[in-house]
């Protein structure tokens, strides 16, 4: 049975008519075609398909499209658009944060978060805000560093 | 072919459901969606209709009621419990400490505890805090069911197929007690499911002498284990005199256990945790004591 | 952006970072250390770079693999089901006359399909196709196997046990090597006042890259071209091109950026491509097959348990006078490439020691399980994690600091290793110990923690012999690079090298620039295709950037010399390995590796004396790389590396019971989070290599190597109680306190 539903999805409403048990990973990433979500462990374990829903971060393999109806999903390709987004992906960048790359979307999506809510972590405080995103190759320490660096960075900047 | 879903925009409107229809609750989606998965691209695999409760508005929210109870509707993600200060500090522990942050911003209060698991993060404080579960149903309005009867065993609740939980009312806050202990083991540091967890709460007179003490663990048997018996042996002493009782205590409260898996470590720890926290209360002079 | 007047705590960060300094990618680069940006570290931090599970081919259909349930018996019979128009199910059948129905890894026991007889649960028996992934599910609920099922041998007891009967010749040994050195160690435990005997064991590990296995085919021309998550390419092409028995250049593997591997995608992707390349064959549509999470952990190779048997004699006073060693790992059903991983193990049994006459015997077991493989490492840390242990019990038993026993046998330049070679190199240990006993403060906590005080302090000594073993790189490998200079001013790179996380393709463009004097951006390197680039060997054994990578500075080089007369031309160059260090390879006797990469860690813990978990409160590393191609990527290697030691040796349980892993979810397979671990201090003691490019040698695997024994050291000594097992999750910690000895060495003289 399908059902229409209807979403914000990056800042633009969309509708579309889909199974509402499908889930929101599927959907984005085939319907949608944003695939910066990946599926690492379809079990909300790794936090590589965060997105956030209305503004708080979840893991999307987890979410019915039935319970997105009215809300606000908000994925990488949204937040890569947006000054504090850069800000990251350019401190990940200069940071070394980044190896393999496919924890790395969901990291960005943990640390977008951490930093809507505190501007000035202290290094624990980004290591509780990552730590249900796993990375087999970083060993965390310079995602760590590359997120406190974008904080000093958009503490210079857009939050001046 | 599948099975139908509803999504339901008013409480009034999932109860009608519920009364006509035998569903499957979700709210949150952190277990029920685990358990459901099947492949990438293909719809999860649910064995009887399901309804998605996740947003209904009357199922938010943490508040006072006018009995002074906490009020936590059904709803409420673990983030919510976590950061309101109405909240006892032994269930925002538990609730802090729930799985990952994506978790527990889906994870619910009533999905946590109709889930009825033994490494359930929110069973273990709600017990210690006496805890009342509120189901409702159009049929006979709402009904009150304190915990311990409403978590039968593993995955099983007292719930009518008719009813939904809305709310659950704690009757404690943290003036209730002097002294609390909340520790979970998971298996890993963060991002872990518990491997055992420990919660208690002391309260003493003026003079010093305890006049309340509970107890409680999970993931030591099928069920949260708690015990007035146990707990009464605390009752009525002084506070110099716990240390001398901590035996009589651990002794009584391992006899309690039953754990299925690592029996030893469960028993142990707990014995160790229960000694510790009751020697620390014991020479603790602050006014509020939290371990 | 310009106001930068603030506190200076504003900059703290930028400052940690400008000890790397991130070069502008257009400025000519002038050195190989410092870092720059990593060409992939937007596009993957964007999440604009595409991986496997990303692409999509029109007309593309789907693929589930088909399982054996048991892990040992005979298939009676295969029920599948009608099965609609456009889906397909491919077995050992549908291989065309002429094909084999073998993946060529090292050895090509591996059955492409089990056919007729089981070795092992999971072992592929058939392909399903076709385009909807739902019907695809259904269908396979309905395919019936039936089998005669037969009884396992699991364990590496059980396998010697030859438990069921042996199925591998007539003792379940798949392999056997063994070596010596000094005199005759049976003699001198005749003599000797002490011999002590001790038996280390370690456990599977899943390589858990953060994307699972996956593969496309599809057929472009006459070619079958593979869009792959893989290290190798040019071993799946070679591994699976029998099948078909056509010519092994129509089979083409394109790698596809690879999110993590470890060892993991080095042959195992051949599993995948196999089955693919025959269901392509038939079917001729775009086939995707992309592995779930718990059927990866489940269904692929692992970390080979090992089980090892010290014996040595010691004069009266502790000191070592022989060591004799039996060394079993568990393979698994089929030899694969385990015999090499065997071979790699055995030859590191002497970690960073030398002792006066040594001999070791290496066996590869057959066992019912999922075939072990390659993970970084290859064989060498079960070897390493069994003697730093084996020495700690030795210091422990004769009251000595385990720094100050195993200091006195450190091996030195010059010094015979256990295959009758010699170090070539300078042993930068004495250096590591300084930099980190000072930073650590380890005499300190080492005499102020002692045993038993549930505070703990490790340290551990280990090695990493860069690239294959002995003249490999020129004898078997024969790896080749080339280098295009194009007419705009380019260069290219051809190169067979893979991205998986490691850095490889902003190393090998570093490389090429800075000896050409040109910015990164004048370089280009893309993903290898086995149709377009030369095979440089295997993206494995710490060789990228030791080996392809001294090639590309050797070509560079060539070509700044003909840069300003020749417009666009190209350089090629193929490994030589130098004269004057001979390796036998039929009897491992010489030089096993020129250049190894040394290392040495400590590591800080506090255990909670209620509930024994373990809390990291410091680790400390240093290590001999040669030189660091990029200071950031290397450090972020060894960040890593470190984290999946830690792993190893402490949370990561993999238990296989009854010849099924049990724990296949990330929920049960437990790695650590970023709360698990302390920001780790990092060091380095280089002493470059030759025959590297700018003096580097493999490192990525070295690593890894062994931190596990520190932790493992430390745990001990907080609780006094010997740790000869692991992996050894907080609930072990209470068994061992309460079960465990103080001291398990059995002195059997």
């Amino acid at each position: 049975m399908e059902k229409n539903i209807t979403f914000t999805l990056n800042g633009t409403k969309v509708n579309l008519t889909t199974n509402p048990l499908n889930r929101l990973l599927d959907v984005l990433r085939e319907h949608f075609d944003l695939t910066a979500s990946k599926e690492g462990c379809s079990e909300g374990e790794c936090g590589a398909c965060s997105v956030l829903f209305d503004g708080h971060m979840v893991t999307s393999c987890l979410i019915p499209m039935g319970a997105v109806e009215g809300h606000e999903i908000m994925t990488l390709e949204g937040i890569k658009q947006t000054e504090l987004g850069k800000i990251i992906i350019d401190a990940y960048a200069d940071g070394g944060a980044v190896q393999c790359g496919f924890c790395i979307p969901g990291m960005v999506v943990a640390t977008y978060y951490l930093l809507m809510q505190n501007h000035n972590p202290t290094e624990d405080e980004c290591r509780v805000g990552i730590s249900g995103n796993i990375c087999r190759c970083t060993g965390y320490d310079l995602i760590v560093k590359s997120i406190m660096l974008a904080a000093e960075r958009a503490r210079r900047t857009i939050w001046a | 072919m599948g099975v139908n879903c509803y999504v339901p925009q008013t409480l009034e409107e999932a109860l009608k459901i519920r009364s006509e229809k035998d569903c499957i609750i979700l709210a949150g989606g952190s277990d029920l969606m685990v358990g459901a998965f099947r492949a990438t691209g293909v719809t999860p695999y649910f064995a009887s209709d399901v309804m998605i409760i996740r947003s209904l508005k009357e199922l938010q929210g943490i508040s006072r009621n006018n009995k002074g109870q906490i009020e936590i509707k059904a709803c409420t993600t673990s983030r919510e419990i976590a950061s309101n200060p109405l909240v006892p500090w032994v269930l925002r522990q538990a609730a802090g400490k729930m799985g990952a942050i994506g978790l527990r911003n889906s994870a619910t209060i009533g999905g946590n505890i109709a889930n009825a698991s033994p490494k359930g993060d929110m069973p273990g404080p709600l017990y210690l805090l006496d805890a009342i579960v509120v189901v409702e149903s159009l049929a006979r309005g709402e009904r009150e069911i304190p915990i311990s009867e409403f978590i039968l065993k593993l995955k099983t609740v007292a719930i009518e197929k008719d009813e939904i939980i809305t709310k659950v009312l704690i009757p404690y806050d943290d003036t209730s007690f002097d002294a609390f202990f909340y520790h979970k083991i998971g298996r890993r540091h963060a991002n872990a499911i518990s491997k055992l967890t420990l919660t208690s709460a002391i309260k003493f007179s003026r003079r010093g002498s305890v006049t309340d003490f509970r107890l409680a663990t999970t993931a030591c048997g099928v069920k949260t284990n708690r015990s007035r018996e146990v707990e009464s042996l605390l009752i009525g002493h002084k506070k110099s005199e716990i240390p001398s009782l901590i035996d009589s205590v651990t002794t009584a409260f391992d006899a309690l256990l039953t754990p299925r898996a690592m029996p030893e470590y469960r028993k142990e720890s707990t014995k160790k945790m229960i000694e510790d926290f009751l020697l620390k209360v014991s020479h603790n002079d602050e006014q509020k004591f939290y371990e | 952006m310009e106001d930068r007047t603030s506190s200076p705590e504003c900059t703290k960060y930028e400052e940690f970072f400008n000890e790397f300094l991130p070069k502008d990618n257009d400025t000519p680069l002038v050195s190989v250390e410092s870092a720059v940006h990593r060409v992939d570290a937007i596009s993957k931090a964007s999440g604009e770079l595409k991986y496997v599970a990303d692409i999509k081919f029109p007309d593309m259909i789907y693929a589930r693999m088909i399982r054996a349930e048991i892990p040992r018996g005979t298939i009676k019979k295969i029920h599948v089901p009608s099965l609609p128009k456009g889906y397909y199910f491919i077995t050992e059948k549908d291989i065309p006359e002429g094909g084999k129905n073998c993946l060529n890894m090292i050895a090509s026991d591996w059955k492409c399909f089990a056919a007729g007889v089981v070795r092992f649960r999971g072992e592929t028996i058939g392909l399903l196709c076709g385009p909807n992934r739902e019907k695809l599910l259904d269908l396979e609920k309905q395919i019936k196997i039936e089998y005669i099922e037969e009884t396992p041998a699991v364990t590496i007891q059980e396998g010697l046990d030859c438990k069921g009967g042996a199925f591998v010749n007539d003792n379940n040994i798949h392999c056997h090597l063994k070596l010596e050195m000094g005199e005759n160690v049976d003699d001198i435990f005749e003599k000797a006042p002490h011999v002590f005997e001790d038996t280390i064991e370690t456990g599977f590990q899943e390589h858990v890259y953060l994307e699972t296995n996956g593969i496309i085919i599809r057929k472009e021309g006459e070619k079958y071209v593979l869009y792959a998550s893989a290290q190798c390419p040019f071993y799946i092409r070679k591994s699976i091109y029998t099948l078909l028995n056509i010519p092994i250049e129509d089979v083409v593997v394109r790698q596809i950026s690879t999110g993590g591997a470890f060892g993991g995608k080095e042959h195992f992707p051949d599993v995948l491509a196999g089955p693919l390349l025959v269901a392509e064959h038939k079917i001729g549509k775009p086939i995707k097959l992309i592995f779930q999470r718990e059927e990866d952990i489940e269904n692929s190779v692992k970390r080979h348990p090992s089980l090892i048997k010290f014996k040595t004699a010691t004069d009266e006073n502790g000191n070592i006078l022989a060591m004799d060693s039996k060394v079993y790992y568990n393979v698994g059903g089929y030899l694969a490439s385990s015999y090499v991983v065997l071979q790699r193990g055995c030859f590191h049994i002497m970690g960073c020691y030398k002792f006066p006459s040594a001999r070791t015997e290496g066996f590869g077991v057959a066992t019912n399980c999922y075939p072990s493989c390659a993970f970084r490492g290859f064989g060498a840390p079960q070897a390493i994690f069994a003697i730093e242990t084996h020495m700690c019990h030795l210091a422990k038993h004769f009251g000595i600091d385990p720094l100050e026993y195993k200091r006195k046998y450190l091996i030195k330049q010059g010094d015979t290793t256990i295959t009758n070679g010699k170090i070539v190199e300078e042993v930068q240990c004495p250096k590591m110990i300084e930099q980190l006993t000072e930073a650590s403060d380890y005499y300190t906590k080492s005499k102020e923690y002692g045993y038993g005080s549930y505070k703990g302090i490790g340290i551990s000594f280990y090695n990493h012999g860069g690239a294959f073993t002995g003249n490999g790189e020129s004898a078997i490998i024969k790896g080749r690079v080339r280098l295009t200079k194009n007419s705009n001013g380019t260069v290219d790179i051809f190169c067979g090298q893979t991205e998986m996380g490691q850095g490889i393709n902003t190393a090998l463009r570093k490389i090429a620039a800075v000896t050409l004097g040109l910015p990164m951006s004048k370089v280009n390197f893309n993903a290898p295709d086995t149709g377009v680039v030369p095979d440089s060997g295997p993206t494995a054994a710490s060789r990228s950037t030791m080996v392809p990578g001294f090639l590309v500075e050797k070509a560079a080089k060539e070509m700044k010399e003909r840069w300003d007369n020749e417009e666009s031309f190209s350089v090629e160059k193929q490994y030589e390995h130098p004269e004057g260090y001979p390796w036998d390879q039929s009897t491992f006797q010489g030089y096993a590796y020129l250049g190894y990469g040394w290392g040495c860690s400590i590591v800080e813990v506090e255990i909670d004396k209620r509930t024994t978990e373990v809390q990291i409160k410091g680790i400390w590393s240093s290590h001999d790389v040669g030189n660091c191609i990029d200071k950031r990527i290397v450090y972020g290697q060894v960040n890593g590396g470190i984290a999946q030691g830690i792993g190893w040796a402490s949370t990561e349980l993999l238990q296989n019971i009854g010849g099924k892993f049990k724990e296949t979810s990330f929920s049960d397979y437990i790695v650590p989070t970023s709360m698990d671990l302390p920001e780790q201090k990092v060091f380095f003691a280089n002493s470059p290599y030759e025959w590297g490019p700018y003096g580097a040698k493999g490192m990525g695997e070295l690593v890894f190597n062994g931190v596990g024994a520190a932790y493992i050291d430390a745990v001990s000594r907080a609780i006094n109680r010997d740790i000869s097992k692991i992996p050894v999750p907080s609930e072990y910690v209470t068994d061992h306190v309460l079960h465990g000895v103080s001291d398990c060495l059995k002195e059997i003289k």
